[in-house]
């Protein structure tokens, strides 16, 4: 294909404004499925993906279309619309030239909306917007191009109509793509230089990468290596998605396709890498790679210990496919050998815990998260800890940091009030608030992140019934009263219960915490006291009473079988508990601290 | 050997029942007579007989006639001197004809009363006859009766009542249950709300202790009688010793095998009897030795355990781990639960599992 014939392309959107669908549309439109192969959301690999209408990974898709007598190849580029993911988005944005912003035509512009087109910027694209759901009986399509031309300064004349539901408008939006979106620019007779935006585990095939060519062109058979790892391979394999995969022979200047070349180990090849050709290597490598850091962290652990090994396997596994992960062997006494696991964000944790539940079939136990904390001892040592576990003596400690964020929260003016009522009860500090029309606001808050991590989501959609959008970034490190304050089982500390908390919310925090436990906690042969404290001091206490009840009614002739049965489904719960000292605790219980409610 | 025979029919179901019952029907009733007849000539192989407990369903409601039909299949067994021979009733079946009728054939009568409640007598759609109940005391001597505890909204005050007036018929032997919430049945639909593990246990702490003052032994978790009336029949089963099912529905335990009848009416009456056999391994039968045993206060007697199994109980893991820990108790003959832990028994029954 002619590169001038090439457009490669993203699409954006703030979650739940119809991106996945639309790129459906788009698909069927350019023949690249038929009405019978459609599945909703084709893009969307995962069956996680696809229950919680969510994107994750990215996926990328060639499509053919015919646009003034002229054959054109378009690549779709999916992106995740979470904030944990905004990694990924500007991945995949680097592959691109163009993006299609998706705004809902009920809900205007949303926090990732922007944050969305931020990053778009920053990697030089032409940006087209686009109204969706206009089907939508509450849809106000005036308001929301008001904010299209307001807050981001497009012309009105930019903006496409579409309805992903409807297929209204998809036609319109393809072929402004052909017209807007430059063809890429590279040489296709300069050395090989192509982009690793993603990459995944195929048991078949090992590890596969998803590239985009931005100089020269790729063969089969080639000999490439990978210039931040220098590693070498032959590629056994290329292909493009159509959306299913097809093999082909060469990816040309401008392509995007995915590449197998055996690779077997999984440290060797790093999303936003640089592929080039062994023995005729481009000399410098392409802009863009930085490793992720995770910023939320928490232990994983096996209930069944002998499980250890099958968790480090499936980890690895994941890790292939998710680059932002890492994870270093922990020891608990409480829980044994596990891993401490870090994270993009609460999203990117929950996600991989599902995955590892069902892709992999592993019953384990997550801590509570944590995030960095800066240490300054008295001795003037710095130290960073990302785990209660590792917090020093009290009395060696001079300073304790740890990380704020500020926020951007997009609400309809009525929740400004809930908003700010809940940023000051996470110790937030007010920084300022812009009108994005007289009914829209975004609120700026100063916020430690350790108190996003703790349950602030959930907050943020139950004050404003859902309204609520929320997106930050990191902007480093302050000092605060932290404390340690662990929980004590039947007098004994579970060191996976730790939790590094403000002072002055130990006291709610702890008694919040004792009661969750109460709850979670199934009755035991014998009365379980359940302490929280500080250093020697107790701040809360309450007991679990004795089990009264659990026994076989009346048990005749031939009720044994139905009894058998009763206990044999006993047991299995029992498998979810992990024996800590004397009592056993259902693995959910080690995440109590992130679903208390301390008003209660 | 020991005999249970299921007669499914009743003249009205009870909300809370699953069992096997069919509401009476006088055609099918004579179908099922003679169906039951085929079966017991086909399984029976001519065991001395020492127990025979006729359950159902509603045995009392068949009617005089069939009840004659019922007591000439019996002659087909041969049955010790002793036999004890066991008929459940409901109080409003026991008119003077049926009991001068079943004085003759059996010695055991079973009085299914349950409360004496009038308002939770109406919500479990049953019937308390006590004139009746009065004049079977006149007539037997060994009688057991049914007490169920844990209804809705029941106050203790409640279930002081329903013991109080039981001890005054001073019957030999006493089974107490509590409710038990089983889908499929009239009140788990209504979403009736038994009460809560705490007053359950309130409930039946009172009924152990108040049975004890009036001199009943409590023998098993839910069982209690008067010295030298335990349920000779019920004991076959908690030692986990062989006997026969007959009967829809109704399930055996013979040279390994357990087996369960189907509960079709129609595969019952052509002849296909039986819906499942399983075959034990001895871990299986081991365990259910413990499931079953532990319901004894006496628990499990050591010697007839290491005759049975040619290993000693006390070599098996849990067995050890539960004795150290107390939850097990193990005197000269037997191995026990710690009387403390009966009610929450499932917790130790768990190790075995």
């Amino acid at each position: 294909m002619k590169q001038e014939n090439i457009r490669n392309f993203s699409i954006i959107a703030h979650i739940d404004h119809g991106k996945s669908t639309l790129a459906d549309r788009i698909l069927e439109l350019t023949g690249a499925i038929t009405e019978r192969e459609k599945q909703d959301q084709l893009l969307d690999n995962m069956d996680i993906e696809r229950e919680r209408g969510i994107t994750i990974k990215l996926n990328a898709a060639r499509l053919n279309y015919n646009y003034k007598n002229q054959d054109y190849i378009m690549h779709l580029i999916d992106t995740p619309g979470h904030v944990d993911f905004s990694y990924e988005v500007s991945r995949s944005l680097a592959a691109c030239e163009g993006a299609v912003l998706v705004v809902d035509a009920a809900q205007g512009i949303e926090a990732q909306t922007l944050a969305n087109v931020y990053l778009a910027l920053e990697n030089d694209l032409t940006i087209i917007p686009v109204i969706n759901k206009i089907d939508l009986p509450n849809a106000d399509i005036p308001k929301v191009k008001k904010e299209l031309v307001e807050t981001l300064g497009f012309s009105e004349n930019e903006i496409i109509l579409t309805s992903a539901k409807t297929g209204e408008g998809v036609k319109e939006l393809i072929e402004a793509i052909i017209e807007r979106v430059p063809a890429p620019t590279g040489n296709k007779d300069d050395s090989l230089r192509a982009l690793v935006f993603d990459s995944y585990f195929d048991s078949y095939k090992g590890v596969v990468a998803l590239v985009r060519i931005k100089d020269g062109k790729l063969k089969l058979k080639d000999k490439i290596k990978f210039m931040a790892t220098n590693a070498t391979y032959e590629i056994t394999e290329l292909g493009f998605n159509n959306p299913k995969p097809q093999n082909t022979n060469i990816l040309e200047c401008g392509e995007v396709g995915y590449i197998c070349a055996s690779i077997k180990s999984i440290s060797d090849i790093k999303v936003g890498d640089t592929i080039t050709l062994e023995n005729n290597p481009a000399k410098e490598s392409l802009p863009g790679y930085k490793p992720m850091r995770p910023m939320v962290f928490c232990g994983l652990y096996p209930v069944e210990t002998n499980k250890y090994p099958d968790l480090r396997d499936a980890l690895e596994k994941l890790k292939l496919n998710d680059a932002a992960l890492e994870f270093e062997p922990e020891t608990s006494e409480a829980l044994g050998f596990g891993f401490r696991c870090g994270f993009l964000g609460l999203l990117h944790m929950e996600i991989i815990e599902e995955r590892l539940e069902r892709e992999f079939n592993i019953n384990h136990i997550a801590t509570s998260p944590s995030v960095i904390y800066k240490i300054t001892k008295t001795d003037n040592e710095v130290i960073y800890i990302d785990s209660p576990a590792k917090m020093p003596d009290r009395q060696k400690i001079k300073i304790i940091e740890e990380p704020y964020i500020k926020t951007n929260i997009y609400v309809p003016s009525e929740y400004i009030g809930s908003i700010m009522e809940l940023c000051q009860n996470k110790r937030g500090t007010y920084i300022s608030m812009e009108y994005l029309s007289q009914t829209r606001v975004n609120i700026h808050y100063e916020l430690p992140l350790s108190e996003i991590v703790y349950n602030f989501f959930d907050k943020l959609k139950s004050s404003t019934k859902g309204y609520a959008s929320f997106d930050y970034d990191l902007i480093g490190y302050k000092p605060s009263d932290l404390v340690k304050m662990d929980v004590l089982l039947n007098g004994e500390v579970v060191d996976a219960l730790s939790l590094i908390v403000h002072k002055d919310f130990a006291y709610n925090r702890g008694k919040a915490i004792v009661y969750k436990l109460k709850e979670i906690i199934p009755r035991q042969l014998f009365e379980v006291p359940i302490q929280a404290v500080i250093g020697s001091k107790v701040i809360a206490r309450t007991d679990i009473k004795a089990m009264r009840k659990n026994v076989l009614a009346k048990c005749y002739g031939g009720d044994i079988t139905r009894k058998r049965k009763l206990l044999e489904k006993q047991k299995e719960g029992k498998k979810r508990m992990k024996m800590v000292g004397k009592v056993e605790v259902p693995s959910e219980a080690f995440l109590a601290v992130l679903n208390i409610d301390e008003e209660k | 050997m020991s005999i249970y025979i299921h007669i499914p029919f009743c003249s009205s179901i009870c909300t809370y029942c699953d069992f096997c019952k069919l509401l009476k029907n006088e055609k099918w009733i004579n179908e099922y007579l003679d169906a039951l007849t085929q079966e017991i000539q086909e399984k029976y192989n001519k065991e001395k007989v020492k127990t025979i407990y006729i359950g159902g369903g509603t045995p009392s409601s068949l009617s005089l006639e069939n009840l004659k039909k019922l007591f000439n299949i019996l002659k087909i067994f041969n049955l010790d001197n002793q036999c004890e021979i066991t008929f459940e009733t409901n109080s409003e079946d026991l008119t003077i004809e049926k009991i001068n009728f079943l004085k003759k054939h059996i010695n055991r009568l079973s009085i299914g009363i349950q409360t004496f409640d009038k308002n939770i007598i109406k919500t479990l759609n049953r019937k308390l006859n006590i004139d009746n109940v009065k004049l079977a005391f006149k007539n037997f001597d060994n009688i057991n009766i049914d007490l169920m505890y844990g209804f809705q909204n029941q106050s203790i005050e409640n279930l002081k009542q329903d013991l109080k007036k039981i001890i005054k018929l001073n019957p030999k032997h006493i089974s107490a249950y509590c409710l038990i919430l089983e889908p499929n049945t009239k009140l788990y639909i209504d979403n009736y709300n038994p009460v809560d593990d705490d007053k359950e246990r309130q409930m039946y702490d009172l009924i152990v202790e108040t049975l004890k003052e009036n001199n009943y032994i409590q023998y098993e978790l839910s069982n209690f009688s008067k010295k030298g009336y335990k349920s000779k029949h019920n004991l076959t089963y908690w030692n986990n010793n062989n006997y026969y099912g007959f009967g829809l529905g109704a399930s055996g335990y013979i040279n390994n095998v357990r087996y369960e009848n189907t509960r079709s009416l129609n595969k019952y009456l052509k002849g296909n009897y039986i819906k499942e056999k399983h075959e034990l391994s001895l871990k299986e039968n081991v365990q259910n030795e413990f499931i079953l045993g532990l319901r004894k206060l006496e628990g499990i007697n050591k010697d007839k355990f290491y005759k049975k199994y040619k290993f000693n109980i006390k070599d098996i893991e849990p067995v050890k781990k539960l004795l150290s820990q107390n939850l097990l108790i193990e005197n000269k003959e037997n191995i026990y639960i710690n009387p403390k832990y009966l009610y929450i028994s499932n917790e130790i029954l768990l190790n075995f599992i």
